[in-house]
């Protein structure tokens, strides 16, 4: 069989091949294999040294704000107090010891997130260098020539050591050099320990990772399966860390093994014993499953037929509803999931902070009102960024559609351009406002576990409030999709990062500053501390409606662009 | 309704008509004044190398792309300016099947026979069978000619008066090609006008009443085959039992070949010139035929002395 041969040293012919099809020189021909690791690394460092920088930032910039934000002793108890013992927190985040220190402040800060920023980072690429490979063709022209499917995996997950590596490295560089300041005193050993323990979960899941892709049929459901996973492991830990006697599942989830690792304040290296072991196992299992199977094949096959479910298949708007429901209903759950979690620590978070220089900084991102509806402000302009995330990827699957030829099967039946494109569009904002709600009903329920809470009228005002700008962000999509559509991702996420980046980087300058006004989160009213300013909000959809029905006027004349 | 007067055709109108249709990309002209008739009931192929300017044809036919100059109808609509209306009266066929993956192929089947309108549903089974699709895979399981199919049966099962059709058997096996043929016989003796765009040149032999044959987005040819073949070389083949005679010089004969028994050549305009040359020689077989599609097309596109003389003589 083609793909079974072994090519124990290939024939320079093949290796060759290989060397143009990597598109490396000839002229400095390698052992073939190397080849392969020196693609997949060339493809997966750049994006391990950003994620580097961002996660040595986030030390960064915890380490120093501490300082500056908790200035005295006895606001730095009150933070310990009101985090150490709350085991809803700690469920979400993690436990939080030693908050009145530097160390403690800025491991409870970055843990959490980056370490689920790490699993998602390895998952996906993982996934994308074996599977989507795999899927595209491309896998079989490398393993026709050079390799061994085995061999060729194991050169892979060489290279992606060699990615976790730099983003070690780099965090570490970055945490020691903070450390050295005097108000953060991290020592090198502490550093490169705390830095270890943030890409632990991106060692573990890019293994998960290449195991999901010798499973799974398709590279969207290898991400899938390994993100299922990582959920299973956050789910499991967070019992474990909810106080409520089960902490012996942190020793179950992988997660549960990064949290002991307690870095900074209790350090545990035993818990290294499991994760190497994991990461071992997982990445020689998948090894060995590559040898095992096919090439293009899986173990668990996909579902390739099934009777036809023919509801919203009627026209091209209630197809856009079908086509796009399962990522509407992910993101729902999402949200509903992200707002239950502010809402549950709202109250705690607002004690805390009650009268300490946080709520000062809050108020200068706009937050009003007292602790708890100070924070919920500031909930509400993450999810505000979030939903108009969702309504991007909105308007880029609709790009999509025309740049990959989908679109041509509809517009060649008696369909108008602005017909669909309109379609596209109500669909996209009725997602949003729907998502947007459901993320206040979560915000809702989540604040009621700790009474008062807040009234589920102000937390549906909050929500829609929400919206305007989210939809000024899709019709900044629609306009470029119909006067420059090539460039419809760029500039459309471009407009809501540097949005984002403005908001959330506010507390650097003054609140009427000329450049807040550059970001179409600045508009937005503070609810539900401060009500709805729907004037307000209604400019801000009058401004979406007329970059919408200006980007669909000139998409229905313009020429249809594909890639 | 309003809708359905105006997309009423013209009594009579040509399926698609075409009058120095142009479509320029900065200063590249894709397709340079396009003048092309197609009459309900006939069968044109469209023909020429890559980068031609088929698709783009295809593509301002559809309204998919803006006509720099010139015009197009379709049963007498403007398809640039009253695209839906003329899109009720076609069904359109890509060369590269773009479907949505999540859907099998009865759901993308019933999704593309909603926006068209209208389905012949006795006839989409029959073509099921007859293409051997099995409809309830997803779309993302099958393979390339398998989606090819999808298309093909959709566009075939609307029964539309103006099939469009982009190199539609790509990727498609001798017995389903042959099946496609059918389906295209079948189109036409109801009528239906079909513009078939196509690399498989025995398809269009098979197939097409008419050819029309495209260089650098330009029309060369257009014509009955058989007229066609009139107009160009003819290919005469003879072996002798004396001496080879000269023909080099004799008017109208070009790409000269023999071996000192036997003769190769081609022949323009009238035969009597050669002839008197080659009876002066001991003629021991004398073979003449016409040029087949493909030598035709080899002719017309390849590089070198015989393209040049027969786009000369052509046009």
């Amino acid at each position: 069989m083609l793909f079974t041969a072994r090519a124990n040293r290939p024939t320079r012919l093949s290796a060759l091949a290989a060397e143009l099809l990597l598109n490396s020189r000839p002229g400095r021909a390698r052992p073939g294999e190397a080849v392969l690791a020196r693609l997949a690394a060339r493809r997966s460092l750049r994006s391990a040294a950003l994620w580097g920088y961002v996660f040595g930032i986030m030390v960064v910039s915890s380490a120093l704000s501490y300082g500056q934000i908790y200035k005295t002793g006895a606001e730095r108890r009150r933070l310990a107090d009101a985090f150490g013992s709350n085991h809803a927190a700690s469920a979400l985040f993690g436990p939080a010891p030693q908050l009145q220190t530097v160390a403690g402040f800025t491991v409870y800060k970055v843990s959490m997130t980056l370490m689920i920023a790490g699993a998602v980072w390895g998952l996906l690429t993982s996934t994308r260098l074996l599977r989507a490979e795999e899927d595209s063709g491309r896998w079989e022209l490398v393993l026709s020539g050079l390799t061994t499917r085995r061999r060729a995996t194991a050169q892979v997950l060489a290279a992606l050591s060699a990615a976790v590596a730099v983003l070690w490295g780099i965090t570490a560089v970055m945490t020691i050099a903070v450390g050295a300041s005097s108000s953060v005193r991290i020592g090198t050993g502490s550093g490169l320990y705390l830095a270890l323990a943030l890409v632990a979960s991106a060692a573990m899941f890019i293994a998960v990772g290449a195991l999901a892709s010798q499973l799974a049929p398709s590279r969207r459901q290898a991400a899938a399966y390994a993100g299922a996973f990582l959920g299973l492991c956050y789910g499991v830990r967070m019992v474990g860390d909810s106080g409520t006697g089960y902490q012996w599942l942190d020793w179950v989830s992988p997660l549960g093994w990064v949290e002991q690792l307690r870095p900074l304040t209790n350090p545990e290296p035993l818990a290294l014993v499991p994760i190497v072991a994991f990461t071992a196992a997982t990445a020689a299992l998948a090894v060995g499953l590559a040898e095992k199977r096919d090439v293009g094949s899986s173990l668990w096959p996909a579902r390739a037929a099934r009777p036809a479910r023919l509801q919203l298949l009627s026209g091209p708007t209630s197809s856009t509803v079908r086509l796009g429901a399962t990522s509407g209903v992910w993101w729902a759950i999402g949200l509903a999931a992200g707002g239950l979690a502010m809402g549950s620590v709202a109250k705690a978070a607002g004690t805390s902070m009650a009268g300490s220089s946080v709520q000062q900084v809050l108020a200068r991102l706009g937050a009003r009102g007292s602790g708890t509806s100070s924070f919920l402000g500031v909930s509400f302009v993450i999810l505000a960024i979030v939903i108009a995330f969702e309504g991007a990827s909105q308007l880029s699957a609709a790009r999509a559609e025309e740049a990959e030829g989908r679109l041509q099967q509809l517009l060649a039946g008696p369909v108008s351009r602005t017909r669909w494109f309109s379609g596209r569009l109500v669909v996209a904002s009725g997602t949003l406002l729907a998502v947007a709600l459901v993320a206040g009903v979560g915000i809702w329920a989540g604040a009621a576990t700790k009474p008062p809470g807040v009234g589920l009228g102000t937390a549906l005002d909050a929500s829609t409030n929400i919206v305007p700008p989210a939809l000024v962000v899709l019709g900044v999509g629609a306009l470029t999709m119909g006067f420059w559509p090539r460039r419809t991702g760029a500039v459309m996420y471009g407009a809501l990062a540097w949005s984002a980046f403005i908001d959330l980087a506010g507390g650097f300058f003054t609140q009427d500053h000329w450049l807040a006004d550059t970001s179409v989160f600045h508009q937005m009213a503070s609810a539900p501390a401060a009500g709805p300013d729907w004037w307000t909000n209604a400019a801000m959809v009058g401004v979406a409606l007329l970059a919408m029905s200006a980007g669909a006027a000139s998409f229905a004349r313009r020429d249809l662009s594909d890639e | 309704m309003s809708a359905e007067m105006v997309a009423r055709p013209q009594r009579g109108a040509p399926a698609i008509m075409t009058e120095g249709l142009t479509k320029r990309y900065g200063d590249v002209t894709a397709l340079g004044g396009l003048d092309l008739i197609v009459s309900p009931g006939e069968v044109l192929g469209y023909l020429g190398p890559n980068g031609a300017g088929k698709t783009t044809t295809i593509r301002l036919l559809l309204g998919f792309v803006r006509a720099s100059a010139g015009r197009a109808e379709i049963f007498g609509i403007d398809c640039q300016r009253r695209p839906v209306d003329a899109h009720r009266r076609l069904a359109f066929v890509p060369g590269e099947a773009n479907l949505w993956p999540a859907l099998t192929g009865a759901e993308t089947l019933h999704l593309l026979g909603q926006v068209a309108g209208r389905v012949d549903s006795a006839y989409r089974d029959q073509l099921l069978d007859r293409f051997d699709l099995d409809p309830a895979k997803k779309v993302r399981a099958y393979s390339k000619g398998n989606r090819q199919k999808v298309l093909l049966i959709a566009a075939l099962m609307t029964r539309a008066d103006l099939l469009v059709l982009d190199e539609p058997t790509s990727g498609l096996d001798p017995l389903m090609e042959q099946a496609f043929r059918q389906c295209v016989r079948e189109a036409q003796d109801r009528g239906q006008a079909v513009l078939l765009s196509s690399h498989v040149l025995s398809e269009v032999e098979a197939l097409c009443d008419r050819v029309a044959l495209l260089r650098r987005g330009k029309l060369v040819e257009t014509g009955a085959l058989a007229d066609m073949r009139h107009l160009h070389a003819l290919t005469i083949e003879a072996d002798f039992a004396g001496p080879v005679p000269d023909v080099s010089g004799v008017p109208g004969v070009s790409g000269v070949m023999s071996d000192g028994s036997s003769l190769h050549c081609q022949v323009t305009g009238p035969l009597e010139p050669l002839l008197n040359v080659l009876v002066q020689g001991r003629v021991s077989r004398l073979i003449s035929r016409e040029p087949s599609l493909e030598e035709l097309f080899l002719a017309l596109y390849g590089t070198g002395q015989p393209a040049d003389e027969a786009v000369r003589i052509g046009r």
